[in-house]
């Protein structure tokens, strides 16, 4: 029996080593749909699914400023709607979003706005824009995308792990930036502690039901721009209803990869995470690595899981 | 690229209109344009190299334009969010494109001594290197380019559109110029050419050497000193006091017309001694002459909760300085109060006479009052 104080963070893994490449929707699908059931404790999707998420219209936030190379995978987005599909939700009550049309497009994404099949589109679009009134945490005082605050009952939050040359980390927290109308303000020191307050606002807590990480391919330095010079593969997702937890565990593998390419840790960097420790402190959830539990699993190719190792 | 022509008619001068989005953009400021006037509506922003940054050793790059210096990797914008780093050239996003355009006049800059009773054609782009908790054009200010509804206003129609309106003047202005200054800068340069004056309306944090260099192509600057204590400007500003007060030393050093104002925000900024330190700095580096003006606060972006400035909070604020010497002290968003308009320090007669933005009497001669011969520092 787990301890019921204690945040869960579920990180499912390619069993492959040697597997270098994007994952293909059946490969995400695959993944996610293991990663929900453990992190429900459901037997089946469906149910884990019911769990996680009350019916509504669903956002999926993503994270496109690095363009196709280094941006929440379409392949992603895709597993992640055909598994809700199957559970019941329609497809136009699902919006891919982010902060631009634009960001989305060269990411690889479609643009639909309509009222047939799955939508997406950023924040900019016609009729969109951001919230009338200012919301407040802390420091940060901003806008809010009407995406959160108008148009989806729930969001999954569908960060890329990668290097960040401010906040150290970008994972969850960092990737709500995108939702905000002047996330400039809120970057230096090591985007401390304003990537806690952002996760704060009122939009944003309240609705964001799930985290998912992509951490297939991470951008361990020089992010969160592209620079493959930079790149390595861990192939895997992190999912957990905690987003603190998640970045936590997030953390765990990029500084992993860090030291096996001989680079100094975020804090020797000048990058300490240091806000992850802010969000804790007002109640976003759990940084504390040994409050959290991890369950890692490795699927192989035919799509049995096996308890993993999370490095 | 995608364009729209707005036609407006035969606004009246200091009307202020607001566009209809059609895009959920955060809405520019159009209007007050005194004659019909096309206005290009533009999605795309500009992509100019900026000026005043350098690449740094391991990548990304350092804006020097303002004290802040921020360091900014591939794809990331500095603190002012109107300047991107793309693949280690940082560039300007908002070079011709403003999202407000006005026809004001002077006074209302404000900037008393600097050819009283005419107009400015009053520009800004969005973003701001600050961020005041009283901001009142936050709605621009505090806004990315892409969240406003910005125009195609390249420098040579500016200066051709002031030419053929006679209007003499060009101002950069409502939000923080020092964000748009290449664009600033390329508009008044051009504009001296032709004749047509150019005013910064500023917070004055910039670094030194693009300030020299745009003083060259300046008349006026008239510096929001939104405090004299560091802590104001930490925590209402995000900002710091010391590189703006060197700002205004060289602004005054350079010979460009300088004017101040001071937003005094209750129980924030309000205090005796700020005055009496205020007025002595202004006394000891800038000399008796330097116009001041104190300006009466109403609530508003992130401070809603204070009352306006109480009368009484402004005019001891105008008697302190005016006890220390300083000869030019004015009260403002207070109209009809007698401290709007400007009196010879020698023999007390009234020599500009001013209700709200309207001059109803001007006694000077020249640079001279015209009851004693008193010369009066400005630009006439």
């Amino acid at each position: 029996m787990y301890n019921i104080d204690m945040s869960r963070v579920i990180v499912v893994k390619w069993a492959d080593r040697n597997h270098r490449r994007d994952f293909t929707t059946e490969e995400y699908k695959t993944l996610i749909d293991y990663g929900l059931r453990k992190l429900a404790g459901s037997d089946s999707v469906s149910g884990a699914v019911s769990k996680c998420l009350p019916v509504g219209v669903i956002g999926f936030k993503t994270n496109c400023l690095a363009r196709k190379f280094n941006s929440t995978p379409v392949a992603l987005c895709d597993a992640l709607a055909e598994t809700l599909g199957k559970c019941g939700f329609e497809e136009n009550d699902i919006i891919i979003w982010d902060r631009s049309n634009d960001e989305l497009e060269k990411a690889g994404f479609k643009l639909n706005a309509s009222s047939f099949g799955r939508r997406c589109f950023g924040t900019n679009s016609n009729g969109v824009g951001y919230s009338r009134d200012f919301y407040s945490s802390g420091k940060v005082n901003s806008l809010v995308s009407r995406i959160l605050t108008d148009l989806v009952n729930h969001n999954i939050n569908l960060p890329i792990l990668k290097d960040h040359s401010i906040a150290g980390l970008s994972g969850g927290l960092k990737n709500m930036y995108g939702a905000i109308n002047n996330p400039n303000k809120y970057h230096i020191p090591n985007c401390d502690p304003y990537a806690a307050h952002i996760s704060n606002l009122k939009p944003i807590k309240s609705k964001n039901r799930l985290t998912i990480i992509d951490a297939v391919r991470i951008q361990y330095h020089f992010g969160p721009g592209f620079d493959n010079r930079y790149l390595d593969y861990y192939n895997g997702l992190i999912l957990s209803d905690d987003p603190v937890a998640a970045d936590r565990v997030a953390l765990e593998i990029l500084e992993y990869f860090r030291r096996l390419h001989n680079l100094p840790s975020l804090e020797q960097d000048n990058r300490p995470v240091k806000y992850l420790d802010s969000a804790s402190a007002i109640g976003l959830g759990e940084s504390r690595l040994e409050n959290i539990i991890i369950d890692t699993a490795v699927i192989d190719s035919d799509g049995r899981a096996s308890t993993g190792e999370l490095l | 690229m995608m364009k729209r022509r707005y036609f407006l008619k035969c606004l009246g001068c200091g009307a202020v209109l607001t566009a209809t989005s059609q895009t959920g953009l955060i809405p520019g400021i159009i209007g007050g344009i005194q004659n019909a006037w096309a206005l290009d509506f533009t999605h795309e922003l500009s992509d100019m190299e900026a000026r005043y940054y350098k690449k740094l050793e391991n990548g990304g790059v350092e804006c020097i334009l303002c004290p802040r210096h921020c360091r900014v990797t591939d794809l990331e914008r500095g603190y002012c969010g109107v300047r991107e780093n793309r693949k280690d050239v940082y560039h300007t996003l908002v070079y011709g494109r403003p999202c407000a355009v006005n026809i004001d006049p002077i006074e209302k800059k404000p900037l008393f001594h600097f050819y009283p009773g005419t107009t400015a054609f009053s520009l800004a782009t969005a973003g701001c290197n600050c961020n005041c908790k009283f901001c009142q054009n936050y709605d621009i200010s505090q806004s990315r380019p892409e969240q406003t509804d910005n125009m195609n206003l390249p420098p040579e129609e500016i200066v051709s559109s002031c030419l053929s309106r006679k209007v003499p003047i060009i101002a950069y202005t409502y939000s923080e110029p020092v964000i748009f200054y290449e664009y600033m800068y390329d508009t008044a340069k051009l504009g001296r050419e032709k004749g047509i004056k150019s005013v910064m309306i500023t917070g004055g944090y910039i670094e030194k050497d693009p300030l020299a260099d745009l003083l060259n192509h300046l008349d006026a600057v008239k510096v929001d000193l939104k405090a004299i204590r560091d802590g104001y400007y930490k925590n209402i500003v995000d900002s710091e006091l010391r590189p703006i007060l060197n700002a205004i030393l060289q602004i005054k050093k350079a010979g460009v017309w300088l004017e101040l104002v001071y937003l005094v925000v209750p129980t924030l900024n309000d205090s005796e001694s700020e005055f009496k330190d205020l007025a002595s700095w202004i006394k000891t580096n800038l000399g008796l002459d330097t116009p001041l003006h104190f300006s009466r606060f109403y609530p508003q972006y992130l401070l809603k909760d204070l009352p306006p400035t109480p009368e009484k909070t402004l005019q001891m604020a105008h008697d302190i300085c005016r006890a220390e010497g300083l000869e030019y002290v004015y009260l403002g968003n207070l109209p009809r109060h007698p401290a709007e308009s400007t009196y010879c320090p020698k023999c007390g007669k009234v020599l500009i006479e001013r209700a709200g933005y309207r001059i109803l009497q001007n006694n000077l001669k020249g640079n001279y009052c015209s009851y004693c011969g008193h010369e009066i520092p400005g630009r006439y």
